[in-house]
C-alpha cells in the first residue's frame, strides 16, 4: 500500500508540504483547526516566492516599493530607489493566501480534515504506524500514519509530542488600524520601518499598510511584559501619520527566534515555524515555512520513491534536513549577525540607518531578500561597503560614548 | 564654541577609549559644557579647574565644588541650557501632545546642521558640530519624538571629515596606548638583556623575542582594562552560539535515533 503521511496544521508550510507529497504519489492528509482565522502576521512576501509558488497577482494586496527606515533620533532614509519596475514587496493577508494554498494542495489530492491534532502517539516498534488523535465536529478520531509533518506554528504540539525541545521566541504585538483616506494615500506602497529604545529594545517597530489599513505594531524578545508600553511608543512615534485613525483590531504572537534543539525525530519532521525558521533581523517566517514544507514533502517522496516505501528517520535527515541547513544555514548566520550589531543598541541602529542611505547596501539587501540568494556584486564596492560599515559603527559607537559623558553629567 | 575650551585643558588626560562604554569623566570637559557666553572668563576658570584634577575619588566634588564658587553663571548655565530649548518651544503650539517639547537648537535647519553656524576662524569647527548631534540624539533618546513628514531629518554624520574624528577621539587613545607599549617595551628589553645579555639589536634578531614583542603589542591593543578579558571570552561565545543551537538537530544524531526506529 501506499506511504501514508499526516500533516499537522494547513498554513503555508503545511500547505506546501501536503502539496508535494500528495503530488509525489503518497496518501496525504493535512490539518486545520481553523481554515478561516487570520493569523497575526505582518503579511509580507518576497518577490521570488510568487514565481516560485506560482501564487497569482490577484491575492497580493499592495506592492510596497518604498521602504522607510527611522533612526531612534528620526534620521529617515527611503529604501527602494534601486527597485527595478517589476519589483516589489508583496503585502497580503494571511487567510487570502493560506485558503489558496490549502485549496491547491487539495487538488492536488491532499485529503482536508477540519479538526484540532489533540495528541500524537508515537509508535511502539519501527514498523508501527503513528496515531493521530483529533476533535473533528465535536468527536474524538484518530487516524494511523506513517510520517508526520508537524507544520503547526510556534505552539506546536507536535514538537510537545517528540519531545523537540523549546526555543526563545519574541512577542510581537500589533493593532490594525483604519485611516482616513488622505493619511492612507501617504502608505499606498509604503512601509515604515522605526528603530529605537522607545519602541523595541531588540528588534523594530512597523506601519505596514494592508488592504484598506494599516498594521502598527512592535516586537520584543526580552522585555515582552513592557510590550505595551512598546506599542504606546510606537503610536507615538507615526503619531502625525497615524491620527485620527481608528483601531480595528489587536493581535499578538509568538515569533521563534532560533531553530528548536530537535527538527527530526522518529518519522516526524518539523517545518515552518514550528522549526523555528523565522529568520533574525528581518523576522521572516513566511517564505521559509513555505519553502521548508516543499523541501520536506518532496524530500519523503524521493526517500519512499512515490509512496511505495517505507522511510525511517535517516531518509528525513538526509532529504530534508541536510538539504535545508546546507542551503540556508549561512543566510540565517548573517542575519543573526546583522542583528546581533544593528539592533542591539541605539548606536548600532543609527549606524544601520546610516549605511542603509547608501545605494550599494540597498542593492543589496533588497536583491538578497526578493531572490533569496547572495547577489553577485561588485567586489570594488563590495570593499567600499565593509569600510563605510565599520566607519559608520566607529562613529556611532564614538557618539554613543559622548552621550553617555553627557548623561554622567546631567 | 566648546571646542576652544577643550584647547585650554592639554595637560589633563583624556581617558576616553575608542570602542569602550563611558567610564571616568575627564574632569575638564566637566566644565566645558557651559555654554559660549562664558568665554571670556574661560580661561582663568579653566586653568583652576585643571590644576584641581589631580585627585581621584575627590574629583567629582571638587570639580562641582569649583564651579559652583567660581563662576556663579557657569553652575546656572548647565541647567539653563535644556531650559532654554524647552523654553523656545513652549512659545510654539505643540500638536494636542501635552508635556513633549520638541527638540530645537538654532542651528538645527531643515533636518540637519547648518554648517554656516558653526564657523570658526573661517573654517568649520567640527568638533562643535558632533557635540551638537551628540546632544540632539541624547535629547531625542530620553524624549522621544514623533517623526513627520514635514520636516524629515536627513543628517549624515559622514558630513564630518575623517581627520576631525581621528584628531579627537582616535589620537589621544594612541598617544596613551603607545606609552604603554613604549614602558612594557623598555622594560622588558631591559631585563632579557640583563638576564641574557643580548643587546637590543641582537633581541630582535630572534624569533622568540619576535613573538614576544607580537604578543605585547596586540595585548596592549585588545586588552585596554580588565573587563576586557571578559567581554572578548564572552563575544567568542556570543557569535558561536547561534550555530550551536541550529547544529543541536544534528547532535541527537548519535543518541536515541533507536527509540522510533
Amino acid at each position: 500500500r501506499k506511504l501514508r503521511a499526516a500533516v499537522i496544521g494547513g498554513g503555508p508550510a503545511g500547505s506546501s508540504a501536503a502539496e508535494s507529497l500528495a503530488s509525489g504519489g503518497v496518501e496525504t492528509f493535512l490539518f486545520e483547526r481553523s481554515p478561516s482565522s487570520a493569523k497575526p502576521c505582518g503579511g509580507a512576501i518576497p518577490l521570488c516566492m510568487l514565481d516560485e509558488f506560482d501564487l497569482p497577482h490577484s491575492l497580493v494586496d499592495r506592492h510596497v516599493t518604498e521602504m522607510r527606515v527611522i533612526s531612534p533620533s528620526n534620521i529617515t532614509v527611503d529604501f527602494g530607489k534601486t527597485l527595478r519596475p517589476h519589483e516589489f514587496i508583496a503585502m497580503l493577508r494571511r487567510e487570502v493566501l493560506d485558503s489558496f494554498l490549502r485549496s491547491r494542495a487539495e487538488s492536488r489530492g491532499a485529503e482536508l480534515i477540519t479538526g484540532l491534532v489533540t495528541d500524537l502517539e508515537l509508535p511502539r516498534s519501527s514498523s508501527s504506524p503513528y496515531v493521530v488523535h483529533y476533535t473533528s465536529g465535536g468527536s474524538k478520531r484518530s487516524l494511523a500514519v506513517d510520517v508526520v509533518v508537524g507544520a503547526d506554528g510556534a505552539n506546536s504540539r507536535v514538537a510537545k509530542s517528540i519531545g523537540a525541545g523549546e526555543y526563545s521566541y519574541a512577542i510581537a504585538f500589533q493593532e490594525r488600524i483604519r485611516l482616513p483616506d488622505e493619511k492612507m494615500k501617504y502608505y499606498e506602497n509604503l512601509a515604515e520601518m522605526y528603530l529605537g529604545d522607545d519602541v523595541s529594545p531588540d528588534f523594530y517597530a512597523w506601519v505596514f499598510p494592508k488592504c484598506d489599513h494599516v498594521a502598527v505594531g512592535t516586537g520584543t524578545v526580552r522585555s515582552k511584559r513592557e510590550i505595551k508600553a512598546y506599542q504606546r511608543g510606537i503610536r507615538e512615534r507615526a503619531r502625525p501619520k497615524i491620527e485620527g485613525g481608528q483601531v480595528i483590531k489587536v493581535e499578538a504572537h509568538p515569533i521563534p527566534e532560533h531553530p528548536r534543539p530537535v527538527r527530526v525525530r522518529g518519522r516526524v519532521a518539523l517545518v515552518g515555524d514550528a522549526a523555528g525558521y523565522v529568520t533574525k533581523c528581518s523576522g521572516e517566517g513566511i517564505y521559509f515555512a513555505a519553502k521548508s514544507g516543499r523541501m520536506c514533502g518532496e524530500g519523503i517522496v524521493k526517500a519512499s520513491e512515490g509512496g511505495a516505501r517505507m522511510v525511517g528517520e535517516e531518509d528525513l535527515r538526509r532529504e530534508y534536513l541536510r538539504q535545508w541547513d546546507d542551503r540556508y544555514v549561512s543566510t540565517y548566520r548573517v542575519l543573526d549577525l546583522l542583528e546581533k550589531v544593528f539592533y542591539g543598541s541605539n548606536w548600532g541602529r543609527e549606524a544601520m540607518v546610516e549605511l542603509c542611505g547608501g545605494e550599494y547596501v540597498q542593492r543589496v539587501s533588497l536583491e538578497s531578500y526578493m531572490y533569496k540568494r547572495l547577489v553577485e556584486g561588485d567586489r570594488w564596492e563590495g570593499v567600499k561597503m565593509a569600510a563605510s560599515t565599520v566607519a559608520t559603527l566607529v562613529r556611532c559607537k564614538i557618539m554613543s560614548g559622548e552621550m553617555g559623558r553627557l548623561k554622567a553629567i546631567a | 564654541m566648546s571646542i576652544s575650551m577643550a584647547l585650554f585643558s592639554p595637560p589633563a588626560p583624556n581617558l576616553r577609549t575608542l570602542l569602550s562604554s563611558p567610564r571616568s569623566l575627564p574632569k575638564p570637559r566637566l566644565t566645558l559644557k557651559p555654554s559660549p557666553s562664558l568665554m571670556p572668563k574661560a580661561p582663568a576658570f579653566f586653568a583652576v579647574s585643571a590644576s584641581s584634577d589631580n585627585g581621584a575619588g575627590a574629583v567629582p566634588s571638587s570639580a562641582v565644588a569649583v564651579e559652583e564658587q567660581g563662576e556663579p553663571k557657569v553652575a546656572v548655565e548647565p541647567a539653563k541650557e535644556p531650559e532654554r530649548e524647552n523654553g523656545s518651544v513652549a512659545s510654539a503650539p505643540e500638536e494636542g501632545a501635552v508635556a513633549v517639547a520638541k527638540f530645537n537648537d538654532s542651528r538645527w535647519v531643515g533636518g540637519t546642521w547648518n554648517l554656516k553656524q558653526f564657523q570658526k576662524d573661517g573654517s568649520t569647527d567640527w568638533d562643535a558640530v558632533i557635540d551638537a548631534e551628540v546632544r540632539r540624539r541624547k535629547w531625542l533618546e530620553d524624549n522621544p519624538e514623533s517623526s513627520s513628514n514635514d520636516d524629515p531629518v536627513v543628517f549624515d554624520t559622514s558630513i564630518i571629515p575623517w581627520w576631525a574624528w581621528m584628531k579627537r577621539f582616535h589620537l589621544p587613545e594612541a598617544e596613551l596606548l603607545n606609552g604603554r607599549a613604549a614602558m612594557i617595551g623598555f622594560f622588558m628589553a631591559y631585563l632579557v638583556d640583563s638576564l641574557t645579555g643580548v643587546g637590543l639589536v641582537d633581541q630582535m634578531g630572534n624569533f622568540f623575542c619576535k613573538t614576544l614583542l607580537f604578543i605585547a603589542v596586540v595585548g596592549v591593543l585588545v586588552i585596554r582594562k580588565n573587563e576586557d578579558v571578559e567581554t572578548i571570552k564572552k563575544l567568542i561565545e556570543e557569535t558561536t552560539f547561534y550555530d550551536k543551537q541550529w547544529q543541536a538537530t544534528w547532535q541527537d544524531d548519535n543518541s536515541g535515533s533507536s527509540k522510533n526506529g
